[in-house]
């Protein structure tokens, strides 16, 4: 049975937060929203501080706290390990959010078509259609607006409909189609791994053996398919030294 | 007790023949100034929630928690765990006075029942107003709801099973009266007529209501304390949340919900009791039961509020310690500090009341507000802090919320709503359950006790 | 016991059954790691759980309104 995971070296990231980037592109995420965020943190006083950088995709918990609390069964949990969204289905009550430990949840606050706030790109404002001719970009995926896994449900990115959550979604649409998720696809240290960990011999189960890991937030039992080797866990004194936009009208 | 005077002229005595008791089907100026005060609440509120629908959530204070540092949950949340609370108390006084047959309190019993309609009504429309999606909640709800989801208890106990049961015993409780009005004419007479359904007062129909309550009270006590725990539950199980999880959410949760729902009982009795004239149905013997179980309610609370500052203090988690210290000290030390005051001086001074045996209706009253004052807070410093100083990864220091005039426009929005029924209820229907001597048939209603018209103009409802 | 009494116990039974299939056998299984977690297993069972919880409550209603032909007298005290 496939479980998918993903392992974070923490000696490898150098922080430059390519794979958010990716991320953003490939979901089309609306502004101040991070699917992919990387911490860069400093631990320690001057002149014994430490700099850090931890990526934080959703866990996909094994044992996922906002599953669990779903009213309505949208956020649930795949027999392949993901943790993914139904947009037709949830309610925009916010439950998952509040459950999870790890802060990957983004509500939709805002209608993204809402071009007079300038939230996201409209590609039917005639200031736009001006400049592309009625083109509409390529990296506007259509592959998100179908049904993915045999649930048939709409899971991946880019529809952001105006009240509903969306995290993470491993790239689920890429996933199907055999390929890495974008922001493993994109790391240039290749940090980031991403397979099968059911099956002895994918490349990542092979790695694992060869290190430790750990996980975020182990003791609440979680049990996150995304484990983390090399580095240390943050401690609870690190800083976080600089975050991207956090405000919605950006 | 006999009001009708005897020298009046023939046109008023007619008059007055064919009033209704209680006020019912007569409104007064005073009445009419409540009433368009609140309508125009409720007209902000809808302004506010079709703002809100309008541009999404964004027009709230409500942003997501981790990187955007918000509060996802804010006063919304806030609104109805305190409404739900509050129509905890008002069925759970009601079904106390007809379970134990406390006669003096019986006076009270149908406004408690009606507190507790309005207040989950209330607190149903909260939840729909937080929601992304309000049509599809109420449709996916029904449909797809799991169990394992604290809401579970939230939806189908609290808003459907206890508004219904509550329902069920208001009407089943009010049939009678329903028939004695209905044997008046009146423009609300055909009201009257559908909801007696054919009452009969007989000794049979009697006994079989007196089983009936019972049976309902003893039926629907249980079922309000797993319903209003189970929304104590939707913070307390959440182990990723520092300062939610807890065993002591769900009782907590309880305790201060009577303490609310009660403040809500005296305050409303009080303005029922000088508006209709109701001295004698409404005695002080009624408010001092109501000032006693709202001290020793009160005073479990300070308790467990006691037990849950020493363990925040004493060995700390470091994400649990940052709570700790927002509320002590920090951002919210002015709400925590000040709802500790509203919440222990009432305490005291009701003691006071009770060894000395005095009871003062206009302190009860304001005990009854502040309490509530403090609830609210109470409330909201369950629902926020754990969100703007809970983060366990390093999201920044802290996060932050503070409510939109969109969500003010619909908090004074649900207020007024709840107002304005109460206010609407009690003209057309005794909000006072009729005394014997005015439901039986055989006593013409000579024996009705009634505000005189001339009394009734200068009434004040608020 | 009478009639009234038998439809009054038949309602809060039926209730009570609805409330259970509804909560036990139709709704969605306490779990979170397969795709079946998140649906009921049988669609709209929270509504059948709220149908038992109305129809038991709507039992005191019954009981109180309904028109009985035959005398309650003998009822009373039996209904317990």
């Amino acid at each position: 049975m496939t479980k998918y995971g993903m392992v974070v070296d923490l000696d490898r990231c150098q922080g430059c937060r390519a794979c958010v980037e990716a991320c953003k592109i490939e979901n089309n995420t609306p502004s101040a929203v991070f699917w992919m965020h990387v911490f860069r943190l400093e631990d320690g006083e001057y002149p014994n501080t430490r700099l850090s950088f931890l990526p934080r995709p959703c866990q996909h918990c094994n044992n996922a706290p906002c599953v669990k609390v779903c009213p309505v069964g949208a956020r649930y949990g795949r027999e392949d390990g993901l943790v993914l969204t139904d947009y037709d289905r949830c309610i925009g009550c916010r439950y998952c959010e509040v459950a999870c430990p790890y802060g990957v949840n983004y509500f939709n606050w805002r209608s993204p078509d809402d071009a007079f706030a300038d939230y996201q790109m409209s590609f039917d404002d005639p200031d736009v259609v001006a400049v592309t001719d009625g083109a509409v970009p390529p990296y506007r995926n259509p592959v998100h607006d179908r049904k993915h896994g045999d649930e048939r449900r709409r899971t991946s990115g880019s529809s952001h409909d105006k009240g509903v959550m969306e995290k993470c979604t491993f790239c689920v649409h890429r996933v199907e189609q055999g390929l890495l998720p974008a922001c493993v696809d994109t790391c240039p240290v290749g940090a980031l791994r991403f397979g099968d960990t059911d099956d002895d011999e994918t490349p990542i189960s092979q790695f694992l053996r060869t290190r430790e890991t750990f996980q975020l937030l182990e003791e609440l039992g979680t049990d996150p398919s995304v484990v983390y080797v090399g580095g240390t866990a943050p401690t609870s004194h690190a800083r976080e030294i600089e975050r991207p936009m956090t405000e919605v009208t950006r | 007790m006999t009001v009708q005077d005897a020298h009046a002229p023939d046109e008023r005595r007619e008059r007055e023949e064919t009033e209704l008791p209680m006020g019912v089907g007569r409104v007064s100026r005073g009445w009419i100034a409540f009433v368009g005060l609140a309508f125009l609440g409720v007209v902000v509120g809808i302004i506010g929630f079709l703002t809100e629908q309008g541009q999404g959530l964004v027009g709230t204070g409500m942003r997501d928690l981790g990187t955007m540092g918000g509060a996802t949950w804010g006063l919304y949340i806030t609104l109805v765990i305190y409404f739900v609370g509050v129509s905890f108390a008002g069925i759970m006084i009601a079904a106390l006075i007809r379970l134990f047959n406390l006669e003096h309190l019986k006076g009270i019993a149908r406004m408690a029942e009606v507190m507790t309609v309005v207040a989950l009504l209330l607190g149903a429309l909260a939840i729909i107003v937080d929601l992304g999606k309000p049509v599809r909640g109420v449709v996916n709800l029904f449909r797809y709801a799991r169990p394992q989801s604290p809401f579970f208890g939230t939806f189908s106990l609290v808003i459907t099973g206890y508004l219904f049961s509550s329902l069920v015993y208001m009407y089943v409780t009010a049939r009678r009266d329903a028939a004695v009005l209905a044997a008046r004419p009146s423009k609300l007479q055909g009201f009257f007529r559908a909801w007696s359904a054919g009452y009969e007062d007989t000794a049979d129909q009697r006994a079989r209501d007196r089983r009936t309550t019972f049976w309902l009270a003893l039926a629907i006590l249980p079922v309000l304390v797993v319903a209003t725990s189970s929304l104590g539950l939707v913070f307390g199980l959440q182990v990723g949340r520092p300062g939610w999880f807890g065993t002591l959410q769900a009782p907590a949760f309880v305790v201060l919900a009577g303490v609310s729902g009660i403040g809500h009982i005296i305050v409303l009795a009080a303005i029922v009791r000088h508006a209709l004239h109701q001295e004698d149905r409404i005695g002080v013997d009624a408010f001092a039961w109501l000032g006693r179980f709202l001290m020793t309610l009160l005073f479990v609370y300070c308790y467990f509020v006691a037990v849950e500052i020493f363990t925040t203090i004493y060995q700390p988690a470091v994400a649990e310690q940052r709570i700790g210290d927002a509320l002590l000290t920090g951002r919210y030390a002015w709400l925590f500090w000040g709802s500790i005051v509203t919440l222990v001086v009432p305490a005291l001074l009701l003691a006071w009341m009770a060894i000395k045996k005095q009871w003062r209706i206009g302190w009860l009253v304001a005990i009854g507000v502040i309490v509530n004052l403090g609830a609210l807070a109470k409330r909201y410093l369950i629902v926020v802090p754990s969100q703007t100083h809970g983060q366990l990864l390093p999201y920044g220091e802290v996060g932050t919320y503070s409510p939109t005039w969109v969500e003010y426009a619909v908090m004074i929005g649900l207020f007024s709503l709840g107002a304005l029924l109460v206010a609407i209820f009690m003209k057309i229907f005794p909000i006072i359950e009729l005394a014997d001597a005015d439901t039986d048939p055989d006593v013409d209603d000579g024996g009705a006790e009634r505000p005189e018209a001339h009394e009734m103009e200068k009434e004040v409802v608020s | 016991m009478t009639r009234r009494g038998v439809i009054t116990m038949a309602m809060i039974v039926v209730g009570l059954l609805l409330m259970g299939y509804g909560y036990f056998g139709g709704a969605a299984q306490w779990c979170a790691d397969a795709v079946s977690c998140s649906n009921p297993r049988v669609e709209w069972s929270p509504a059948i759980f709220v149908l038992g919880v109305i129809v038991a409550f709507s039992s005191a209603l019954y009981y109180t309104v309904a028109k009985d032909e035959v005398t309650d007298e003998v009822a009373r005290g039996k209904q317990q």
